[in-house]
C-alpha cells in the first residue's frame, strides 16, 4: 500500500521528514511524527479497524476526535485506545479488537445476519432460562460481546502522578471561547488553568483555513493562524497554566475538576468554572450509517488538515444548514475530493463552488451501500430513488452542543426552541458556559461570549470592573440576536425504514430495536436507556443521546420541551484505573529500635501502619526467656495520650467506668473505656504522674480514635484539661521476666525494689542515663516493667538493657510470644477478644465498673445490662490436644451457633491449647465442655474462668 | 465527595483531610427515660437541609468544631468552635 498524503498545507502537524515504523495486526506501516495512529492508518489506506460490539460489523474512522466507539484498538497490549486521538509513536505494536481470526474475516460477523434473533433486550428475554445454564451463557456471552482483552498477566510499568492544582477559574476546552475566556479573566488578574483535550489549543480552529472574525486579536486571520495566535497570545498572557492533551472526566462538589492528562490526574480546585466544550456534528440517520468511510465532516476535514489524508477520492458531503455548507467550503479548500453535496433542507442559496461537484436538494438518505467499505448514497428525491456513487461521506449536519459536562456540575439542560437544541437552562453558582456549547455556531458570538464568560468569572472573585462586563454583555446580547436570525434548524427527524440504522454505535442499538422497545413500554428515556443499553457504551452517549432524545419525541409523539436528557456520569471520558489509582502510596511507621529488630528478624506482623517483629527465635524459646529469666520486648506502638490540667482527675473519671481522681501519684490504675451504649471502645493504663498530669496507654489501633474521644468530650466545655498525643515522643519496651529487676537494677540508681516499686507503682527516674518513666505493669503475667524514654533514646535504651541483662540471658520476644503469654494469663485484647456489640459486664470487666459513682460515659447502658444480668460472657478454653481452632471458629449447642472463638493459640510453655470465648452464660461456668466447629469436624474443649498461668497472680507481683 | 470544608483554625480544606463527628446531640440527664436514652444513642435526625454537625480536623489542626452544612448540595455555610450548649 501506498501513503499518498495531500501536497503540504498550513497548519499540518505532521513532520514529513521522518517516519515511525509500527504495526497493525502483525503487518508492518510507517506514519510521520505528528500522526496519530488513526491518520496513519488512514493515510496506509487501511480503513476497518474495529468490529462492533453485537453484530460484529465492520468499523473505521467516524469522529476524529476522540468520542465515538468505533476505532478502539489495543496498542503494547493496553485495550480500548482511541487510534484517532493516540499519538503514533516508533515502534508501536497496534491490534485491531473484538474480531476473530481476523479483522477481515470475523466468525462472528454472522450475528450481524442473525438480527432478527437478537432483538432488543435479548439478554433478558433469552438467557435468563434455564437457570442452571447461565453460567455457560455467561462464558460464551464474556468471550463474545466484550470490548478488547485485558491481559490480566500483565504488570504494566505505569507511573501514575496526581497533581493537585488551586486556581481561579478553570477553562474547559482550549477552543476559541475558551482561549478568550482565558486570556480575559487573566488579564483582569485572575489565576487560571485552561484546559484542552486536543494535542493543541485552538479547537476547530486548527483545521479551518477560512478567515475568522469576531475578536481584533485574531481578526482576518486563516483558522489555522488563528489558532496558533491564540495559542502564543496564552504562552505570553501571565496567570494561565495551559493542559493540553488533558481530558475533563467530571465535575465534582466544591468546583472540584478531575482531569486525566496521559497517565496524570489532576486535581482542580477553582472558583470558577467555564465550559467552552463546543459542539460536535450529530450524526445521520439511514440504513447502514455506520459504512467504513461514512465519517463526520469535521472528521474528513481534520484528517485533511492536520494529516494530509485523504477520506476518498469521492467525497460526498451530507448538509442541512448554513453549517454544513461552511464544512463543504472548508473540505473544498482543503482539497478533499468532493463529488456532491446532498443538502437535506437548509434551503439556502448554493454558494460558488469547484466545478465537478454536484448540490442534490431535499433528497432523503435512505442507504448506505457497501459492505467492507461505502460504495454509494441510496436517496430519493420526489418520488425518484437514485444512487451516488462514493467511496467516503463527510455528514457535516448541525453540530449538538456538548452539554456533559454541565449536567454533572447539577446544571439542568433543557430544549430551546429559539435555537432548536438542548442547552444549559440552569447553571449551579460557580459555573458559566461560552461559545458551541451555548448552540449558536457563529464566530462573533463565539468570541463574544468567550470574552463575557471570561470577565464575569474574574468579577465573581473580586476582581475587574463591572463596567467592562456591561459592554461585554451588550456585545454579547447582539452577537446572539444577529446569529439567531440567521440560525436554521436541524431538520425534523424522520425514521425512514430499514433493518440497520444505527442510533448508538457503542452498542450496536438500531431505530428498529428503539421502536419496539418503545412499543414495549419502555417509553422513558432513563428506562430505554436501560433495557437497550443506549448510550451506556464507551462514548456514554456522546454520539447517539442527541439523536436518541429526538427519535424517542418522534416515536412517542411528546414534543422535545419535555424531553430530557440522560446524565452521563464521570468519568465523561475513560480514565485509566492506575491513573486514578494513583501512585501506589502506604505509609509505614517504624519504631526507634527498629534497626535492632532488623539485624535480629525478618519476620514482621502490620499493626496499624506499624512495622512489629512477629518473631524472632521462636515462640517457645521466646514464652521460656520471659518465664524463666528475662525478657524485652519493643511496645513504642502503644498509643500514649498525656492528660493535663486541674480538671484533668475528673475528666477521667466521667470517661471511665472506674475512677482516677483518687489515683495517688506514682501509681497506675487499669483502664477500659466505654461509649454512652455501654460499647468497650479501649483499654490501657493511667499513670498518675504528678498532682495534674495524668499519662494514658492506649491499644496501638486506637490511638487516633482515643485523641479524638477525649478532645470531642472536652470540647466546648470548660474543664481545665488537655489532651496531647504523645506516642511519637515516647519509645518504649517491657522489660519482662522473674530477674528483670536485676537487670533494671544495673542501669538507674533509682530504687526499684519491691518494698519502693511495688506491681502498678510509677516513677520517672533515669535509666542508663536517659530521662524514663518506668511503669511495673506488664501484659505476660511477670514481674515485668514497662520503660519509656525519648523516641531519640529508643535504640540506645535497648542496646544498653540487652547489654545489661546479657550474662542473665536476656532475649528479645515478639508479638506471637507475648500474645500467647497474655493468654496464658487470659488478658482481653480490646478489638480482638471484644467486638462492636460487647460491654464491660459481659467481657469480664465488671470488676471495674463502680456502681457508686455519679454520671459517667456509659453509666446508663451499663446499668441496664447490669440489670438484666449478663447472658453472654467472655471466658478462657483449653484443649489437652495440639488441634487449634481458628480465631473467629463457631461455639455450637446442639447444632446452633452460640458463641465465638475470639483468641486461641498453642501454648509450648503450658503444653495446651488455651484461647478466650464468648459464650452464653449458662455455659461460662468453670470446667463445663463446649463444641467448637474446626474446618473438618468438631472438638469438645473446657470452661476456664481463671488463668491458666499462675491464677492467684503472684508472679507479678515478686 | 469532594466539598471544601471551612475550618475555624485552618481555613477552608478538602473535605478528606476531616473526620465526620455525626450531627450534634444533647445528652440526656442520668435520670432520663430509657426511650430518651435509646434515642440519644440511636436516632438520627438525617435532615435533608442545614444541619448541625461536629468535624475533626484530622490532618490539621486536631481540634472539634461545628458546623452548618446543608447536607443535599454539600455547602458548609458556617462553621466555630463548640460552645458550652
Amino acid at each position: 500500500m501506498t501513503d499518498e498524503r495531500l501536497p503540504p498545507a498550513d497548519g499540518e502537524v505532521i513532520d514529513r521528514g521522518s517516519r515511525l515504523r509500527f504495526t497493525f495486526d502483525g503487518k508492518g506501516h510507517s506514519g510521520h511524527p505528528g500522526d496519530t495512529i488513526g491518520s496513519a492508518l488512514a493515510a496506509r489506506g487501511v480503513r476497518m479497524l474495529s468490529r462492533s460490539f453485537k453484530y460484529h460489523r465492520p468499523r473505521a474512522l467516524l469522529c476524529c476526535d476522540g468520542r465515538c466507539p468505533n476505532c478502539l484498538v489495543e496498542v503494547d497490549g493496553i485495550p480500548n485506545v482511541r487510534a484517532c486521538t493516540a499519538p503514533l509513536r516508533e515502534g508501536q505494536r497496534v491490534r485491531s479488537q473484538n474480531a476473530w481470526p481476523s479483522l477481515a474475516f470475523d466468525v462472528l460477523a454472522i450475528t450481524d445476519r442473525l438480527d432478527r434473533l437478537l432483538p432488543i433486550g435479548f439478554y433478558y428475554k433469552t438467557f435468563y432460562r434455564p437457570r442452571r445454564l447461565w453460567p455457560l451463557y455467561e462464558k460464551v456471552l464474556r468471550r463474545v460481546a466484550g470490548l478488547g482483552r485485558v491481559d490480566i498477566t500483565a504488570r504494566p510499568d505505569l507511573a501514575p502522578r496526581t497533581r493537585h492544582l488551586h486556581c481561579d477559574v478553570a477553562v474547559v476546552g482550549g477552543g476559541p471561547a475558551g482561549c478568550i475566556a482565558a486570556l480575559e479573566a487573566a488579564a483582569a488578574g485572575a489565576r487560571v488553568v485552561l484546559v484542552d483535550d486536543q494535542p493543541a489549543l485552538g479547537g476547530h480552529l486548527r483545521s479551518r483555513s477560512l478567515p475568522v472574525h469576531g475578536d481584533a486579536r485574531i481578526e482576518g486571520l486563516s483558522g489555522t493562524r488563528a489558532a496558533q495566535r491564540l495559542g502564543e497570545l496564552i504562552a505570553e498572557q501571565p496567570g494561565i497554566e495551559t493542559l493540553i492533551a488533558a481530558t475533563v472526566f467530571g465535575i465534582y462538589e466544591g468546583t472540584l475538576l478531575g482531569v486525566n492528562q496521559g497517565q496524570t490526574v489532576a486535581r482542580i480546585r477553582a472558583k470558577r468554572i467555564v465550559i467552552a466544550t463546543g459542539a460536535h456534528e450529530r450524526p445521520a440517520l439511514f440504513d447502514g450509517n455506520d459504512r467504513p468511510g461514512i465519517m463526520l465532516g469535521t472528521a474528513v476535514l481534520r484528517l485533511a488538515r492536520l494529516h494530509g489524508v485523504r477520506s476518498g477520492h469521492q467525497v460526498v458531503a451530507i448538509v442541512d444548514d448554513g453549517y454544513g455548507w461552511s464544512i463543504v467550503a472548508e473540505l473544498v479548500a482543503a482539497r478533499v475530493a468532493l463529488t456532491a453535496v446532498i443538502d437535506i433542507g437548509s434551503g439556502l442559496p448554493t454558494p460558488e463552488l469547484p466545478p465537478g461537484i454536484e448540490v442534490i436538494r431535499g433528497a432523503a438518505i435512505l442507504e448506505g451501500t457497501g459492505s467492507r467499505r461505502v460504495t454509494g448514497l441510496r436517496i430519493r428525491v420526489g418520488a425518484a430513488e437514485r444512487l451516488v456513487p462514493c467511496d467516503a461521506v463527510a455528514v457535516s449536519l448541525r453540530p449538538e452542543p456538548a452539554t456533559g459536562l454541565i449536567a454533572q456540575d447539577g446544571g439542568e439542560r433543557r430544549y430551546d426552541d429559539r435555537i432548536g437544541e438542548f442547552v444549559a437552562a440552569r447553571l449551579s453558582d460557580a459555573v458559566s458556559v461560552a461559545g458551541d456549547v451555548e448552540g449558536i455556531h457563529d464566530d462573533a458570538h463565539t468570541m463574544a461570549s468567550g470574552a463575557l464568560a471570561g470577565l464575569e468569572a474574574a468579577v465573581a472573585i473580586g476582581l475587574g470592573t463591572q463596567d467592562a462586563i456591561a459592554a461585554a454583555r451588550t456585545h454579547r446580547a447582539a452577537c446572539r440576536a444577529s446569529a439567531l436570525a440567521r440560525h436554521g434548524r436541524p431538520v425534523a427527524l424522520d425514521a425512514p425504514g430499514g433493518r440497520k440504522q444505527f442510533v448508538c454505535l457503542c452498542e450496536d442499538v438500531t431505530v428498529k430495536e428503539i421502536a419496539q422497545g418503545i412499543e414495549e413500554g419502555f417509553e422513558d428515556l432513563e428506562t430505554l436507556k436501560r433495557y437497550s443499553t443506549l448510550t451506556m457504551g464507551p462514548c456514554q452517549g456522546k454520539m447517539c443521546q442527541g439523536l436518541a432524545t429526538r427519535l424517542r419525541a418522534t416515536l412517542t409523539g411528546e414534543t422535545l420541551a419535555a424531553a430530557k436528557l440522560t446524565t452521563a456520569r464521570p468519568p465523561f471520558q475513560p480514565v485509566s484505573l492506575a491513573a486514578l489509582a494513583g501512585p501506589h502510596l502506604e505509609p509505614v511507621r517504624r519504631t526507634a529500635m527498629h534497626g535492632r529488630h532488623a539485624a535480629l528478624t525478618d519476620r514482621w506482623i502490620d499493626m496499624g501502619d506499624w512495622k512489629r517483629p512477629h518473631i524472632y527465635t521462636s515462640v517457645e524459646e521466646e514464652c521460656r526467656a520471659v518465664r524463666e529469666r528475662v525478657a524485652i520486648i519493643d511496645v513504642s506502638t502503644l498509643g500514649k495520650l498525656e492528660v493535663a490540667g486541674a480538671d484533668a482527675g475528673s475528666f477521667l473519671d466521667w470517661l471511665h467506668p472506674n475512677r482516677f481522681s483518687d489515683l495517688k501519684i506514682g501509681r497506675v490504675r487499669y483502664r477500659a473505656m466505654c461509649d454512652d451504649a455501654g460499647i468497650v471502645l479501649d483499654d490501657g493504663t493511667v499513670a498518675r504522674l504528678g498532682d495534674t498530669r495524668f499519662f494514658l496507654s492506649t491499644t496501638t489501633g486506637t490511638i487516633d480514635a482515643m485523641e479524638q474521644w477525649l478532645t470531642w468530650w472536652l470540647a466546648g466545655t470548660d474543664r481545665d484539661a488537655r489532651v496531647t498525643n504523645v506516642t511519637a515522643q515516647y519509645a518504649a519496651v517491657n522489660l519482662a521476666g522473674p530477674r528483670s529487676r536485676e537487670v533494671l537494677e544495673r542501669l538507674t540508681e533509682t530504687d526499684v525494689s519491691k518494698a519502693a516499686l511495688p506491681y502498678l507503682a510509677a516513677t520517672e527516674a533515669p535509666v542508663a542515663g536517659v530521662p524514663a518513666i518506668i511503669l511495673r505493669i506488664g501484659f505476660v503475667g511477670e514481674l515485668s516493667y514497662e520503660i519509656h524514654v525519648p523516641s531519640d533514646f529508643g535504640g540506645y535504651l535497648w542496646d544498653q538493657l540487652t547489654a545489661a541483662g546479657a550474662d542473665l540471658g536476656i532475649t528479645p520476644f515478639g508479638v506471637e510470644a507475648q500474645r500467647v503469654l497474655r493468654l496464658e494469663k487470659q488478658h482481653a485484647i480490646v478489638g480482638q477478644d471484644t467486638d462492636g456489640l460487647s460491654n464491660p459486664v459481659e467481657s469480664g470487666m465488671s470488676w471495674l465498673v463502680k456502681a457508686d459513682k455519679d454520671d459517667f460515659v456509659g453509666r446508663e447502658a451499663i446499668a441496664a445490662v447490669t440489670a438484666r444480668g449478663p447472658q453472654q460472657m467472655l471466658v478462657g478454653f483449653e484443649l489437652p490436644e495440639r488441634t487449634v481452632p481458628e480465631e473467629g471458629a463457631a461455639v455450637i449447642r446442639d447444632g446452633r451457633l452460640v458463641g465465638r472463638v475470639t483468641s486461641s493459640k498453642w501454648s509450648p510453655y503450658l503444653g495446651k491449647t488455651i484461647g478466650m470465648v464468648s459464650i452464653p452464660i449458662e455455659q461460662a461456668a468453670d470446667g463445663s465442655e463446649i463444641e467448637i466447629r474446626l474446618p473438618v469436624g468438631t472438638v469438645r474443649a473446657r470452661v476456664a474462668t481463671k488463668p491458666f498461668y499462675d491464677p492467684a497472680g503472684l508472679r507479678l507481683r515478686m | 465527595m469532594s466539598f471544601l470544608v471551612p475550618c475555624p483554625q485552618c481555613g477552608p480544606r478538602d473535605v478528606y483531610e476531616f473526620r465526620f463527628g455525626g450531627e450534634t446531640l444533647r445528652r440526656p440527664s442520668p435520670d432520663a427515660t430509657p426511650l430518651v436514652w435509646t434515642n440519644y444513642r440511636y436516632m438520627r435526625v438525617n435532615r435533608d437541609g442545614n444541619a448541625r454537625e461536629w468535624w475533626f480536623h484530622r490532618l490539621g489542626c486536631r481540634r472539634w468544631f461545628v458546623t452548618e452544612r446543608d447536607t443535599v448540595r454539600n455547602v458548609v455555610s458556617a462553621s466555630g468552635w463548640a460552645t458550652g450548649d
